[in-house]
């Protein structure tokens, strides 16, 4: 098990989770019932794809980020 | 044999600390509380009604920003003098210039928050200087 603090972007909550081996992103998001956000680590970091082990990826304590879905000029500019 | 004391001198500090916790032990933990603020104040960002300044911040670079919060789906996002990293990136076409080198981040899609959209462009900031 590891222990995560997710942090909500918009407004600073935190949520502290406890995951397993094989638990995704998208597990976390919806057990804490944040439809339509991503997790990243932070902004050098990727976001992490809702199907993707977030265990392995993680150290046990780590602070990682849910924010809603943003991109840069998706449709018009890339 | 006798010996005589001629001076003395203090300890140093370190060691004069280590003996002191040795005889105390080690003292209460003190809990430290975590802050819960939102991600643009925790940047250092400032507010002040619907426009909010600071820094975008990387690894790589930072850039002076400012973000006007229109309405909750209505967020504007502008960047100063972005830097030739940004301006060889595949999003260039996405800035608009606005005037005296602030130009406006254009969203394919919206974020729902000002910290959300921070994010964005910090992460298009790393990924330009990464590319």
């Amino acid at each position: 098990m590891k222990r995560l603090s997710v942090v909500v972007a918009g407004t600073g909550q935190i949520r502290d989770v406890e995951i397993q081996p094989g638990t995704t992103a998208g597990d976390i998001l919806n057990q804490l019932a944040l439809k339509d956000y991503l997790l990243s680590k932070g902004p050098n970091d990727p976001f992490l794809a809702a199907a993707e082990s977030v265990y392995d990826k993680v150290n046990d304590g780590e602070k990682i980020f849910a924010s809603t879905k943003a991109e840069v000029g998706l449709r018009a500019c890339a | 044999m006798r010996i005589k004391l001629i001076t003395s001198r203090p300890a140093p500090a370190s060691v004069r600390d280590l003996l002191s916790r040795m005889v105390r032990g080690r003292g209460p933990t003190e809990p430290v509380q975590r802050r819960e603020i939102p991600y643009w104040q925790e940047r250092g960002w400032n507010q002040s009604g619907n426009t909010y300044n600071g820094t975008y911040q990387t690894r790589y670079a930072a850039f002076w920003g400012e973000i006007i919060e229109h309405s909750a789906t209505d967020i504007d996002f502008f960047l100063y003098q972005p830097s030739d990293e940004i301006r060889r990136c595949g999003h260039w076409a996405c800035f608009q210039h606005r005037g005296s080198d602030w130009y406006l981040v254009h969203m394919g899609r919206r974020p729902k928050d000002v910290s959300s959209g921070m994010l964005a462009i910090e992460r298009l900031i790393t990924e330009a200087y990464e590319s």
